[in-house]
């Protein structure tokens, strides 16, 4: 896996994703050239096997050419903007195939990365203190189910717990991390 | 909404994001997207999760992905013979000629004005919609550089669908046109206009062929 090279700057990620909504497909080639290795490695720690990441990261560029004129600059991040919409095609995608994941670690070898490159993502203010805040079976629950696309089933095999508990773990979890971080846009 | 239906609705767009909101019930909520408030709860959880994003990873997917992307959206499929251009450019031609026979002037109030130009403050064109969306008036503010044998051609992105050219940009001074049917249905709901460079006379596809220079939100005077 290549990590040396930079990000693509998002002022020309968005620009390319205008051209693409006027229908500019040399831009959508040059958006794909610049953005697919990303997403499908966000993909592949989703779904794991090579066939079915491809097969999403096609699903994937095909809505985004679809969208591409819903995107609107701004309201967010490019790169953000397209690795949403990757998530939620992974998630569709299992939901589909009615995958069942745990276990097969074939490509685990990308799930272990940590603190390398910035994401494009924008973090929102406080997120460290609120995450630090959290259980360390809450933050654990959620990770699994936002990073790698777990189902409550999937974390409770994988962490060994009752199910019940996962699903409070995530619920109360997510409930604190939302009140914590409104917390700390009022205190800012 | 009920406060305690919003909580509801609150927690589950929240599991929803996160990824384990599944099966019926995702299906279900996504019906419930289109409703503003749910999509707004959504957008905020997309924020508060961002968080959760991991480091950037890049890995290199085969090439077959790309032509089957090609393939799906038909993107091959735009590329056209030389008759079919010079078929498409004497049509586009004359329907040119149509429009400046049957078009007439009187003043109309300006609905839409649009400033197209760098992001720095340069403005090249200002465009004028005017009426019902019936006439167009193009002023050229500053000139825009521009190689010989080439053209500017203004583009409406359509809420869907592919985008709709409004002829020629002027090199200088100033144009007046009125719009045709097929113009006034595209800007309905649109977002957006775009410049394209195409070869001298237009696009020859009735599609943007080169690239894409500017693009400029519609903005309602």
């Amino acid at each position: 896996m290549d990590r040396t090279d930079t990000l693509p700057p998002e002022i020309e990620l968005a620009q390319l994703l205008q051209r693409c909504a006027a229908r500019d497909s040399g831009a959508f080639r040059t958006l794909y050239d610049k953005t697919s290795p990303i997403l499908f490695a966000r993909l592949l720690r989703m779904l794991r096997r090579r066939s079915v990441a491809e097969e999403a990261l096609q699903e994937v560029y095909v809505r985004i050419w679809e969208r591409a004129v819903q995107y609107e600059a701004h309201r967010g991040r490019a790169l953000a903007w397209m690795v949403t919409i990757a998530r939620y095609c992974a998630i569709d995608l299992m939901r589909r195939e009615r995958l069942t994941l745990v276990g097969d670690d074939a490509l685990a070898d990308i799930a272990d990365d940590s603190g390398g490159e910035s994401n494009g993502f924008d973090k929102p203010n406080n997120f460290d203190h609120c995450i630090g805040q959290l259980s360390e079976n809450a933050r654990k629950c959620l990770t699994l189910a936002f990073v790698e696309g777990r189902s409550h089933d999937e974390i409770a095999q994988l962490t060994t717990s009752p199910l019940g508990s996962v699903k409070s773990w995530i619920r109360r979890g997510l409930l604190s991390l939302k009140q914590c971080l409104s917390d700390g846009r009022q205190a800012a | 909404m009920k406060i305690r239906d919003r909580e509801l609705v609150d927690r589950l767009a929240g599991e929803y994001v996160l990824g384990t909101l599944r099966g019926r019930a995702r299906r279900h909520f996504e019906r419930w997207l289109v409703s503003p408030q749910v999509g707004s709860m959504v957008k905020a959880w997309e924020e508060r999760l961002a968080g959760l994003e991991p480091a950037v990873e890049r890995v290199a997917p085969s090439a077959g992905v790309w032509k089957g992307i090609e393939s799906r959206l038909g993107l091959r499929a735009r590329e056209h013979t030389p008759a079919a251009r010079w078929l498409a450019l004497a049509a586009s031609l004359l329907l040119f000629g149509i429009i400046g026979f049957f078009a007439w002037r009187q003043p109309l109030p300006t609905t839409q004005s649009v400033s197209i130009g760098e992001t720095n403050g340069t403005i090249y064109w200002q465009v004028e919609l005017l009426g019902e969306n019936q006439e167009l008036s193009v002023q050229v503010r500053n000139a825009h550089a521009l190689e010989a044998g080439k053209a500017h051609e203004l583009w409406i992105l359509p809420a869907s669908g592919n985008p709709v050219s409004l002829g020629l940009l002027p090199a200088s001074g100033e144009a007046h046109r009125t719009l045709t049917a097929a113009q006034r249905a595209a800007l309905v709901g649109a977002k957006q206009l775009a410049v394209s460079l195409e070869p001298a006379g237009g696009s020859p596809t009735g599609l943007p062929t080169g690239p894409v220079l500017h693009v400029a939100p519609l903005q309602p005077a």
